[in-house]
């Protein structure tokens, strides 16, 4: 069976010599489909334990004026508590669940990203799933930032 | 054609534009958070009795209304609103949506007609939107969801 293996040295030929490596009319387009997602401004941002009150949550959000929060427990993402959640699941009957933790009213499983996505990943989670805020998680799933469109947009405009 | 060339020429009227809520400065929060949440919107524009865009009332203004304690069934929406409308007519190109999004940092845009009278909202989602009809080549293709893509996989 080992001489099944044994080829030829002049019948063997570079599997990559037909390689054509893709062309792009603009370095914008080169920059969304190449550069990974980790060239994307990520940082500054907040993580809050699951655990934590929505009241602590609600004033984080104020004090710092961002629009969302990831929630981590340990290391890992366990979910995203935003402005919308507190729009869509938390004004209304705000006294009553004020003392009741994040957990209970964050968005689980959020669309997530890695850092070394081509960029257009985190331009399609915004544009085309429609989120406001997208975490970026590396290989090993620690969270490493949080993509907003403005910060999108600033990384598009560095390849104008 | 470079993006900006595109952005410098193409008009507003061309981004998809959503509804606006328009409101008098007298509605109170209760009510306006109501439309907001029935319509999926971040925001309700307060606007005179001609229609013209005088400010906003968005979901940080929902997040200072809780802070202060207020109640929301006495609160007029002026009272939190943002004054700092971004403003751009129809006709104006969508670099000027582009620069008041990434450098005045406005989430929502008014757009108005020539009179100044509200005709509809856009702003980041719109921008969003518009950039991936312009490269959907790149945008449109890629895989999303909350678990990596090798564990998104289909068929053999």
């Amino acid at each position: 069976m080992s001489s099944f293996f044994r080829m030829d040295p002049a019948e063997t030929c570079d599997p990559l010599s037909n390689f054509e490596p893709a062309e792009y009319d603009t370095e914008l387009e080169r920059a969304l489909a190449e550069d990974p997602i980790a060239e994307i401004d990520a940082k500054p941002y907040l993580q809050i334990s699951p655990h934590a009150s929505v009241l602590e949550a609600v004033e984080m959000l104020h004090d710092s004026g961002a629009a969302s929060l990831l929630v981590v427990d340990g290391e890992h993402l366990v979910g995203i508590f935003t402005e919308r959640d507190v729009l869509e699941k938390v004004v209304e009957k705000y006294p009553r669940v004020c003392g009741q933790p994040v957990e209970n009213f964050m968005t689980t499983n959020p669309t997530i990203v890695y850092q070394s996505d081509p960029s257009a990943a985190a331009a399609a989670a915004i544009a085309v799933a429609g989120h406001r805020h997208v975490p970026v998680l590396d290989m090993d799933e620690c969270v490493q930032g949080v993509i907003s469109p403005k910060r999108m947009f600033a990384f598009m405009q560095k390849h104008f | 054609m470079s993006f900006k060339e595109q952005l410098s020429r193409e008009q507003i009227r061309t981004l998809p534009l959503r509804d606006a809520i328009a409101l008098d400065e007298h509605t109170v929060a209760r009510a306006a958070i109501a439309l907001m949440r029935t319509h999926s919107l971040g925001c309700a524009v307060i606007v005179d009795p001609g229609c013209r865009p005088q400010g906003i009332f968005n979901e940080q203004s929902i997040i200072r209304m809780l802070m202060a304690g207020v109640s929301l069934d006495t609160t007029a929406i002026s009272a939190f609103a943002d004054p700092d409308v971004g403003i751009v007519r129809a006709d104006d190109p969508i670099l000027f949506a582009w620069q008041a999004v990434v450098d005045q940092g406005h989430r929502f845009l008014c757009v108005t007609d020539d009179e100044g009278y509200l005709i509809g909202l856009t702003g980041q989602r719109g921008l969003a939107e518009y950039v991936c009809d312009c490269y959907a080549k790149q945008i449109a293709v890629q895989r999303l969801g909350s678990a990596p893509w090798m564990l998104q996989r289909e068929g053999a």
